[in-house]
C-alpha cells in the first residue's frame, strides 16, 4: 500500500494477532506445508497481510481444507488455490512461477514428490530471498 | 508491480458514521476504491488472555463483555459450550426463555445496525424511527432479565430469572407494536427512490466470494448462502426456523435481510411463548472439565467459542471466534474493491454490520 505521512508501525499489533492460539496453531500448520520457519513465514505473513486478513485466517484455512482438491494433484498439492486466493500469502505472479517450475520437472518424468518440492523451493525463496 | 493511485484515502480511525475505531485506507483512481485495507487496535482488550485461567463463574461475566450490542449471544453461547463439555441440559422452560431472549438481542442488534446504515446515507428520519424501536426491544429484554446490556441472564442449567405473566402480556403486546411499525420501515426502505439509488447495486459481495472470505451470518444470506446456526440448534428445529436468503448481495439486499429477520425474530418470539411448557427454569449441573468447539448464531454471523477446561471448570484456553471477523474481511476486500464512489466506502462498510469491538475482543 502506499506510504502515509502519519503511518503507525502496525507489526506489534499484528505480532499479537498471529500469536494468538489459533492463529499460532494455523501459521504453524502453514509454515510445516510450506517447510519454512515460524519466525520467517511469520513476518512474511505481517509483511503481506492486513489486521482483518490475519484475524480471519484461521477461518479461511479450516474452511479450505475442507474444500475438496481439483483434479490437477501438483497445484493441490502446492496450494496454488489456498495460498493465493483463501489466505493471500503469495501473490498469482509468485505462484505461477512456482508452479511453472514444477510442472516442468513433472512434465521431464520426476515423481509428484520432487516436483512438489522444487515448486516450495521456489516459494520459500518468496518468503525468505 | 507498482499499483497506478491517483489518491490513497484513509477514512477513520474516528468518523462521524461509525460507532467504533477503525482506519480503512483506500487506494482509488479518480472515484474509483481500487483496494482497500483494514487498520485496526485501538480498542484492543486482550479478554481471551484475561479469561484464560479463570474459573467459569468469572469468564460468563467476561464473555459477555466481548461486545455491548450482542452480550446476550456471548453468554449463551459461552454456557452452553460448557454444558456441552459437563453433559448438562437445561429444563425445557429455560430453554425457550433463553431463544426469547436470544431474540431480543437480535433485534435490538438488527434495529441498530439499519440505524446505522440509514444514517449514514443521510436518511436520519428513518434512522431515528428504528432507534426509537430498539428502546422498545430493550425495554422488553430488561423485563425478562432485568438488564438492558450485559444480562448475564443464562447459567449452567438454566437461566436466573422466569418470566412473570404481567410481563409476558406486555411483552407480547409490545411484540405486536413493533410488528406494525416494523412492517411500515421496511417498507419504506424498500421503495424509497433515494434508498434505491445509495444502495442498490452498490458494495456487491458474490456467492463465491463470500464462500471464498468465509462471510457468515446476514451479509452471507443476503449473497444467497443459506447459512445458520440456528437451523442446528434443539429449540430452534422444536419451534421450526428456516434461514432468511436473498440473492442480490448488495447494501440492500444486507439491509433488508435484516428487517426480514427483525420480522423473524417477533414470530420465533411469539411461537417460544406459546409453546413455553410450565416448570423450573433451573435444572442444576456441575461443569466438569474437557474440550468443545461451539457455534451459535449471533446477530451478525456465526459465533464460535473454543473452550478448554480443567476439571473444576476453570478455562484452561480460550479463543472467541466472533462473526465481524469474517464479514469485516469480506467487506474490506471484496465489497469495497471496485465501489465506484468514495462516497459509498462507509455505507457499504456499514451495510456489513463490522462490531470492531468483537473483532478485536
Amino acid at each position: 500500500m502506499t506510504e502515509y505521512l502519519y503511518e503507525k508501525d502496525l507489526r506489534p499489533m499484528k505480532y499479537n494477532i498471529l500469536t494468538a492460539p489459533r492463529q499460532d496453531r494455523t501459521v504453524r500448520a502453514m509454515a510445516a506445508r510450506l517447510g519454512v520457519r515460524v519466525q520467517v513465514f511469520r513476518r512474511h505473513l505481517i509483511e503481506r497481510l492486513d489486521m482483518s486478513n490475519l484475524e480471519n485466517m484461521p477461518a479461511r484455512w479450516e474452511a479450505a481444507l475442507a474444500i475438496p482438491a481439483g483434479d490437477d494433484a501438483l497445484a493441490a498439492a502446492l496450494g496454488c488455490d489456498l495460498f493465493v486466493r483463501k489466505i493471500a500469502v503469495f501473490t498469482p505472479a509468485e505462484m505461477e512461477a512456482a508452479y511453472k517450475k514444477a510442472r516442468t520437472l513433472a512434465d521431464g518424468g520426476a515423481t509428484l514428490d520432487a516436483a512438489v518440492e522444487e515448486g516450495k523451493k521456489a516459494l520459500r525463496e518468496v518468503i525468505a530471498p | 508491480m507498482k499499483k497506478t493511485v491517483d489518491v490513497a484515502i484513509p477514512i477513520g480511525p474516528v468518523h462521524p458514521c461509525w460507532k467504533e475505531p477503525v482506519r480503512i485506507k483506500c487506494e482509488t483512481r479518480g472515484e474509483h476504491v481500487l483496494s482497500a485495507e483494514v487498520e485496526m487496535g485501538y480498542m484492543k482488550k486482550g479478554i481471551e488472555r484475561i479469561m484464560r485461567g479463570r474459573p467459569w463463574q468469572e469468564v460468563m461475566f467476561l464473555a459477555e463483555r466481548v461486545c455491548g450490542i450482542c452480550s446476550v449471544v456471548h453468554n449463551m453461547v459461552f454456557i452452553e459450550a460448557m454444558e456441552t463439555i459437563s453433559g448438562i441440559t437445561p429444563p425445557p422452560r429455560a430453554a425457550y426463555l433463553r431463544v426469547v431472549a436470544n431474540e431480543l438481542d437480535r433485534m435490538a442488534s438488527h434495529l441498530i445496525a439499519n440505524f446505522s446504515y440509514c444514517y449514514t446515507i443521510e436518511h436520519e428520519t428513518l434512522g431515528m424511527y428504528l432507534l426509537n424501536e430498539r428502546e422498545h426491544v430493550l425495554d422488553m429484554l430488561e423485563r425478562l432479565t432485568g438488564n438492558r446490556v450485559n444480562t448475564a441472564y443464562m447459567i449452567p442449567g438454566g437461566v436466573r430469572y422466569d418470566l412473570r405473566p404481567a410481563d409476558e402480556k406486555i411483552i407480547r403486546e409490545t411484540l405486536d407494536l413493533l410488528d406494525t411499525n416494523l412492517t411500515r420501515y421496511a417498507k419504506m426502505f424498500e421503495t424509497g427512490p433515494m434508498i434505491a439509488l445509495r444502495s442498490k447495486g452498490v458494495g456487491i459481495l458474490t456467492k463465491d466470494q463470500a464462500l471464498e472470505a468465509h462471510a457468515v451470518g446476514p451479509t452471507a444470506r443476503a449473497s444467497g448462502i443459506a447459512v445458520d446456526c440456528r437451523s442446528n440448534h434443539p429449540t430452534y428445529r422444536a419451534i421450526g426456523f428456516s434461514p432468511i436468503v436473498r440473492d442480490e448481495g448488495d447494501n440492500y439486499a444486507r439491509i433488508m435481510v435484516r428487517f426480514e429477520e427483525l420480522k423473524q425474530s417477533i414470530g420465533l418470539i411469539r411461537r417460544s411463548l406459546a409453546m413455553m411448557p410450565d416448570g423450573p427454569i433451573r435444572g442444576g449441573g456441575i461443569c466438569k472439565g474437557g474440550e468443545v468447539r461451539y457455534s451459535g448464531e449471533a446477530p451478525r454471523g456465526e459465533l464460535t467459542y473454543f473452550v478448554k477446561a480443567d476439571r473444576y471448570g476453570r478455562v484452561e484456553e480460550i479463543a472467541i471466534q466472533t462473526p465481524s471477523i469474517m464479514n469485516i474481511d469480506a467487506c474490506t476486500h471484496y465489497m469495497l474493491k471496485g465501489v465506484t464512489s468514495i462516497a459509498d466506502v462507509t455505507s457499504t462498510f456499514i451495510s456489513s454490520d463490522p462490531c470492531i469491538a468483537c473483532n478485536e475482543r
